[in-house]
């Protein structure tokens, strides 16, 4: 029996559907889309836009971490938003959070996200 | 490192320019599966719930022809048209999908592509797998 390569922590908000957190192969890890709910209440952080993405990124640093890796070793983001009126908060707060070498990225608007959400992020991740 | 497309028999037929999947190394990438019969190719009945349980069985298919599963797929992608489906979608996901579980990404999309049939595709779902 080769050891679980999935990861959940509960420094992450707890899934609530039928997904795990991260999964390892191949030396990358793959991190499922992050939303802006507080890991401890599971609740949707307040403050809008901001609160939510900077909420989703320290959700997404949590797994990484957790799974041996960390931001500064992301290869692919992939980021979906609802209000095209937030692509210029997305891009600032990215910036802040993100650093050379930045990884690819693929954005777009979404029809809707999961319960209203605004913003969600993936990645995938180097773990050397 | 030798890669290819697969094109299976026992999935949907291709209504474009893509083949079933994509092997390189010791991972297989899967085309975007709608809940469509594979036999004649019409999109199943049933809402959602129908349309999901078809598509995940059209996605079981090509992994097998590929010599990979359900159990060995490591991310998947899921796009859905209804912010009502969810509960649904989830639970058609659930019974077929099980420990050790993929890593998932889900959004709502404005529509999906047309297909042959009377129903409004709702929902589609890609994957990333180990094979070998």
């Amino acid at each position: 029996m080769s050891p679980d390569p999935t990861i959940t922590i509960k420094e992450a908000p707890e899934p609530r559907g039928p997904y795990v957190h991260a999964r390892q192969h191949g030396g990358l890890v793959y991190v499922t889309a992050q939303i802006g709910r507080d890991p401890k209440t599971g609740d949707f952080v307040k403050g809008g836009f901001d609160a939510e993405f900077n909420q989703a990124i320290d959700n997404v640093e949590a797994i990484l971490r957790a799974a041996g890796s960390s931001l500064d070793r992301v290869v692919k983001a992939q980021i979906e938003f609802v209000d095209e009126g937030d692509l210029d908060a997305m891009n600032r707060i990215y910036g802040e959070r993100f650093h050379e070498p930045l990884p690819a990225r693929t954005s777009f608007g979404a029809a809707f996200l999961w319960k209203g959400a605004r913003v969600q992020i993936d990645c995938v991740a180097t773990l050397d | 490192m030798a890669h290819r497309g697969v094109v299976s028999h026992r999935g949907p037929q291709p209504t474009g320019s893509y083949p079933h999947a994509h092997i390189h190394g010791n991972m297989v990438w899967v085309t975007a599966q709608a809940g469509r019969d594979p036999g004649n190719g019409e999109l199943v009945e049933g809402g959602m719930d129908g349309q999901m349980e078809r598509a995940i069985s059209n996605l079981a298919a090509i992994l097998d022809e590929c010599g990979s599963s359900l159990d060995r797929v490591i991310r998947t992608q899921i796009m859905y048209t209804d912010p009502s489906d969810v509960d649904a979608m989830d639970a058609a996901y659930a019974r077929s999908f099980h420990a050790p579980l993929p890593v998932r990404t889900s959004w709502g999309v404005k529509f999906l592509a047309a297909e042959p049939g009377t129903e409004l595709v709702r929902v589609q779902i890609d994957c990333v797998a180990e094979v070998g």
